[in-house]
């Protein structure tokens, strides 16, 4: 290992892993609790948390498996919607511009708002109230990762090396070889810089749509109901799992990364 | 009548590439005209080594993107090998290398040489072993796995002829293809590069800035003088060739330099 890549290990793992056991302590010491002036029931000590955790293991389990469903649902939603108007942007470049801006302008449509239109429109779509639902939540999930997509994946696709272009036209490439052979490989970068906003953001996303859905359900939906019933450890419970979700989904798609772009760096 | 006779003999002696009053006048987005390039006329011999040499603003890259129908010439006319550059283009007639190598960063230095050729679906067997065998003839078998980035800029630049030559053009367009380089690393592809056209005969037109390069390279230097881009003189380089760097402290080679550089206008 080159120093380098120790420094770089130092900054991305240990370090953060140094302030969480840090944070651990002044919490459970309770040091954190006058820190913030507050007690052990609105904020309860990690072993508590972690003891309701092991009590609720199936039922949280199935509430992370719903969430992450409409995450991971979305995400691909959005992901290959953005994807798409990016192409259709890069193939029309007079409109693109102009049209990558208004899909940005819905990116900052709150979901508060979004929420119940979208419940509308799902309304029909299926009497049972947990598929009308999902969709629903997916939709809003969808909304929230395109623009991050379509705008980077635009930039991949046409921001490429001087005369990359050039050297195509002299081998008379036709335009769907100039596509497949420069502007996709091009843009796989890029397609990672969307996905490290729209990963984290496709869970609040998630999370924050079941405050609003039809159905009871998922990690969002049970931080609120369990707050609103007063049951802050169990409310805190769902909240550690969220975390423990946007970590996880974070680190496979560092480690995704990794993988396919290790080849380039050489 | 003179003058008659040798044109015709310039003919004869089998002309590859001709320029007829080309010219190249852009319109800027204030509407006022900008003339790049006038009234360029002269033919280029098969198996020639030709330069296009002058400063920045002279309109030799232009002229270069031109035979490369990479860009269309406002009046004049041009043919390569008796056809319009765009035929020559689409035929795959001339390949070109570029001031940056313009490897793809995803692809290794072998599946570069190979892209143009995948392009022209040529098998995938063939395409492999021409891509190694245009490696080996830039001296760069060992790296054919390497990732460009994990390669000098003299490599890289030379994979990029590698890539050129692997289509097998007979014209090799080279757009100032050493400038970004270092004086060690360029002299050393100066002698690649003549050691190469020797080899494959091809017939090479070379755009640089720099005077001793296009003097040590070349048959003949085409001088471009700028304000507005015009062909002011061709230099006849009478050098015995196989050249080596020792040419370059000849009294020769000096007045040729010489030569080359009084014959620019209003630099």
């Amino acid at each position: 290992m080159t120093n380098k890549a120790r420094l770089n290990l130092l900054a991305s793992v240990l370090l953060p892993l140094c302030v969480a056991v840090l944070l651990f302590i002044l919490w459970q010491t309770e040091v954190l609790h006058i820190l913030l002036g507050t007690d052990t029931i609105t904020l309860p000590l990690p072993t508590r948390i972690g003891e309701i955790i092991g009590q609720n293991a199936d039922a949280i389990w199935e509430h992370t498996q719903i969430s992450l469903r409409v995450a991971l649902g979305g995400l691909v939603m959005g992901s290959v919607l953005g994807y798409g108007i990016a192409l259709i942007a890069t193939i029309f470049p007079k409109w693109g511009a102009g049209g990558l801006s208004i899909v940005s302008a819905f990116n900052a449509i709150p979901i508060v708002a979004l929420a119940p239109v979208i419940n509308n429109w799902t309304r029909d779509i299926s009497t049972e109230v947990d598929q009308r639902s999902t969709v629903a939540k997916m939709l809003v999930v969808m909304i929230f990762c395109t623009a991050s997509m379509s705008i980077n994946a635009f930039r991949g696709l046409t921001e490429l090396k001087p005369f990359s272009e050039d050297l195509m036209k002299t081998y008379a490439a036709k335009r769907g070889t100039v596509f497949l052979k420069l502007r996709l490989p091009n843009s796989i970068p890029y397609i990672f810089t969307a996905l490290k906003v729209s990963v984290p953001s496709s869970i609040i996303g998630a999370l924050v749509s079941e405050y609003f859905a039809e159905d009871t359900v998922g990690v969002g939906r049970q931080i609120r109901e369990n707050i609103v019933k007063g049951q802050y450890p169990t409310a805190w419970a769902y909240i550690a799992v969220a975390c423990i979700i946007g970590i996880a989904l974070y680190a496979i798609l560092m480690l995704v990364e990794h993988l396919v772009m290790k080849r380039r760096k050489g | 009548m003179a003058e008659e006779i040798r044109k015709e003999t310039a003919r004869e002696k089998d002309v590859e590439i001709m320029l007829d009053n080309v010219g190249m006048v852009y319109k800027t987005t204030d509407g006022k005209d900008v003339t790049a390039l006038t009234g360029v006329s002269f033919d280029i011999h098969k198996g020639e080594f030709i330069s296009l040499l002058g400063p920045s603003g002279c309109g030799k890259t232009t002229l270069l993107r031109i035979i490369a129908d990479l860009i269309t010439p406002t009046s004049g006319n041009v043919l390569i090998g008796g056809e319009t550059p765009r035929q020559a283009r689409l035929k795959k007639r001339y390949a070109m290398v570029f001031q940056s190598a313009v490897l793809y960063d995803w692809r290794t230095v072998r599946k570069n040489v190979m892209l143009p050729l995948e392009i022209m679906k040529v098998p995938k067997k063939e395409r492999i072993e021409r891509a190694d065998k245009m490696l080996k003839l830039v001296g760069l078998s060992d790296f054919a796995d390497h990732y460009p980035r994990q390669l000098s800029g003299g490599m890289q630049q030379r994979v990029g002829i590698a890539r050129a030559l692997a289509i097998r053009p007979e014209i090799l367009l080279m757009d100032e293809p050493f400038s970004a380089l270092d004086e060690f690393t360029r002299e050393k592809l100066h002698d690649d590069l003549l050691r190469i056209w020797r080899k494959t005969n091809k017939t090479v037109i070379f755009v640089t800035h720099n005077i001793q390069e296009s003097v040590f390279l070349s048959d003949r230097v085409c001088v471009l003088s700028p304000h507005p881009g015009r062909l002011s003189a061709v230099v006849d380089i009478d050098l015995p060739r196989p050249r080596t760097m020792d040419i370059k402290d000849t009294p020769e080679f000096t007045a040729l330099v010489a030569k080359v550089r009084n014959s620019f206008e209003g630099v």
